[in-house]
């Protein structure tokens, strides 16, 4: 009677292993690279301004077929309604850098940066648009997604086109015009000593090369 | 002052305009950095006062050996944590980052130890008094890409310099020719002290076993300077010296130095120092086919030739007169727009703020990009190939506020100690290439 009942544990821990296995292999992982970029545009009353960072974090969550299968049609997340890859990704405000330490100081309190340390977006629906090309790449991608500045949580459409690398890895590129004002940051209108003051123009645009690979 | 017409142009402070409506007044917070200081003698202690000044410069730890340095030091930043013991105080984990502000002879120990606690590092100038304890700190700051050190040539952090420099660049001076700098201040250089057994500790300065003489204390700022102004190292060294007039208090360090240093393309620089005399205090010049630039501490004048291409903005500049020489002020910050003001025509402030001050302010500053980088980046990539995170901190790099880094305070450091070396034995020392690089 013992007996049986160890065959019994011995079998629901295998039945369990399977299982696992089965859940794990129905997604890969593809996490952030170096060699990522961000850069946000912006205008201002003396100069246009960028600033730049090298830090994207996050990782892109799909059914194994995105690797094998280069037209994506078997990628169901991909193509049907109402399913949707898992990415989320955050940037930190402290690693986009204008050049001049008091603009990112700036930059940095005007986004909140004590309270809210990352620019944050959750993706919610990403289709293939157009045709595939034999090669798999590029593709483009109508996106969805809810992107949180400095707190403030918009939803975020745009454009994102995926490239596959030579050596495996997936690049995500693109870019979204946003306003300031839209995540309630007011646009900075600093006053350096011995010149007018500056006034910051609304609009922005934030561009992304997301440099992934999949995860080991 | 003698005006010689024109509009003077001056970096003054105005009061801030009156905000337009729905404008924002962001001022930015910089990020604190904790430091610990590491010798608490006179240039400690305005080391300490400087970092008191600064909002983000919070002091966490003061160490020195001697009970009236470390109480004194203490007194400045009531605060921290007191150390007599430096090994105590690189094992808090609290200090983020060291500088070391002990005698000259005495740093590689701390800043190794430092580097080697992960501590971000400012270790005053000169680094050392022999190539191999120098080239020994170059090479362990150069070991730690991770760690922000910084040799304390102020100079490369001054506002008034670096933007000195910047304008050099644009070509004005012409061809290169010479330079000459001096420092020229009737002063004793000896420490008093009631206690006899701390007057040899105090005192390392006269001593050529523990000091790199005028020209290694002192002199280092100029030549470091002199090298940043040519891009170049000098290729050979000569010099002479003399203790004339301090020499009955057992001293053997000279009162008297001047070194010739030769530049390549001909260009050589005259250093020469006094502790026996006043006249003229410091002062640098640089002379070029096209203009002469004089320095006098942190103020700049150009004096043209009557042959040199115009510039464009004579008519604006503030101009000194010097016997019969007018220099035309060169100067930060100074734009036309300030030049229309009345209160920047009566102003003669150079800045406000303290070479020591821009150095210290940038080294925390550097300080917490580089590890807020190093960290952001480990914590998005992983450890990953050392490559990547090397690539990755050359680009950050470039974001660096102005500062010395480890090769510019070795190759100051190495100029100076063979300079006077040349001046102790009197004579021409060749300086390979070598001497200033790096493994």
């Amino acid at each position: 009677m013992k007996l049986k009942t160890t065959y019994w544990t011995w079998g629901t821990v295998a039945a369990l292993t399977l299982a696992v296995a089965a859940q794990a292999a129905d997604s890969v992982r593809l996490t952030s690279k170096p060699g990522s970029k961000v850069s946000i545009d912006g205008t201002s009353s003396i100069h246009e301004w960028t600033v730049e960072g090298a830090i994207i974090k996050g990782a892109f969550e799909v059914e194994p077929e995105f690797l094998s299968d280069k037209s994506l049609k078997s990628v169901k997340s991909l193509t049907t309604d109402g399913a949707c890859p898992k990415a989320e990704i955050s940037i930190p405000i402290r690693s986009l850098k204008s050049g001049k330490q008091k603009m990112d100081e700036i930059m940095q309190e005007a986004m909140k940066a004590t309270e809210h340390k990352e620019i944050v977006y959750k993706l919610t629906a990403m289709k293939v648009k157009g045709d595939v090309p034999a090669t798999g790449t590029p593709v483009k991608f109508d996106t969805k997604g809810d992107l949180t500045i400095a707190g403030a949580t918009q939803p975020c459409e745009m454009e994102v086109t995926m490239n596959r690398l030579d050596d495996g890895k997936v690049k995500f590129i693109g870019e979204k015009k946003l306003k300031m004002t839209d995540f309630k940051i007011a646009p900075p209108s600093p006053q350096i000593p011995g010149m007018d003051r500056i006034t910051t123009g609304d609009d922005i645009t934030i561009k992304f090369e997301w440099l992934t690979a999949p995860a080991k | 002052m003698t005006m010689l017409g024109g509009v003077p142009i001056l970096a003054a402070e105005e009061k801030p305009a009156a905000a337009p409506e729905g404008t924002t007044n962001y001022k930015g917070e910089t990020p604190p950095v904790n430091v610990g200081v590491i010798g608490c003698g006179a240039w400690g202690r305005e080391i300490l006062k400087t970092l008191s000044t600064i909002t983000f410069a919070p002091v966490v730890a003061v160490c020195d050996h001697y009970p009236a340095y470390l109480r004194r030091g203490a007194n400045l930043v009531p605060k921290a944590e007191k150390y007599a013991d430096y090994k105590e105080l690189l094992a808090n984990k609290d200090v983020q980052a060291v500088i070391v502000a002990t005698p000259s002879h005495l740093h590689k120990e701390f800043v190794l130890a430092a580097l080697k606690a992960g501590k971000h590092v400012y270790c005053e100038a000169p680094l050392a008094t022999t190539i191999d304890d120098a080239r020994a700190i170059a090479t362990a700051a150069k070991k730690h890409p991770k760690l922000n050190f910084q040799p304390g040539l102020q100079n490369r952090s001054d506002k008034q310099i670096v933007n000195l420099i910047k304008f050099v660049r644009s070509g004005v001076v012409g061809t290169n020719l010479c330079g000459r700098a001096q420092f020229h201040k009737k002063m004793s250089w000896r420490i008093a002290t009631s206690n006899p057994e701390r007057e040899a500790e105090m005192n390392w300065r006269l001593m050529n076993a523990t000091s790199g003489g005028l020209v290694g204390e002192l002199g280092v700022h100029q030549l470091d300077i002199a090298n940043w102004f040519y891009s170049a190292t000098p290729v050979s060294a000569e010099g002479v010296g003399a203790l004339s007039h301090y020499k009955d208090d057992g001293r053997d360090v000279f009162d008297n130095v001047s070194a010739t240093l030769r530049y390549p393309n001909g260009i050589y620089f005259n250093y020469e120092a006094t502790i026996a005399n006043s006249f003229d205090g410091e002062m640098g010049m640089f002379f070029g086919s096209d203009a002469a630039i004089m320095m006098r501490e942190r103020r700049a004048w150009m004096f043209k030739e009557a042959d040199a291409p115009a510039l464009g903005w004579e008519v604006y500049a503030k101009k000194d007169q010097f016997y019969k020489e007018s220099g035309m002020v060169l100067k930060a910050g100074a734009t036309k727009q300030d030049a229309q003001t009345a209160k920047a025509a009566a102003s003669d402030v150079v800045d406000e703020k303290s070479g020591l001050q821009y150095a210290l302010e940038n080294f925390l500053i550097n300080s917490y990009n580089l590890g807020a980088g190093v960290k952001d980046f480990l914590d998005t990539y992983g450890e990953g190939s050392e490559d990547d995170l090397k690539a990755f901190l050359k680009e950050q790099g470039k974001n660096r506020e102005p500062a010395a880094d480890y090769q510019d305070g070795y190759e100051a450091t190495a100029t100076a100690i063979k300079a006077n070396e040349a001046i102790l034995k009197e004579g021409k020392l060749e300086m390979g290439k070598e001497w200033f690089q790096l493994a």
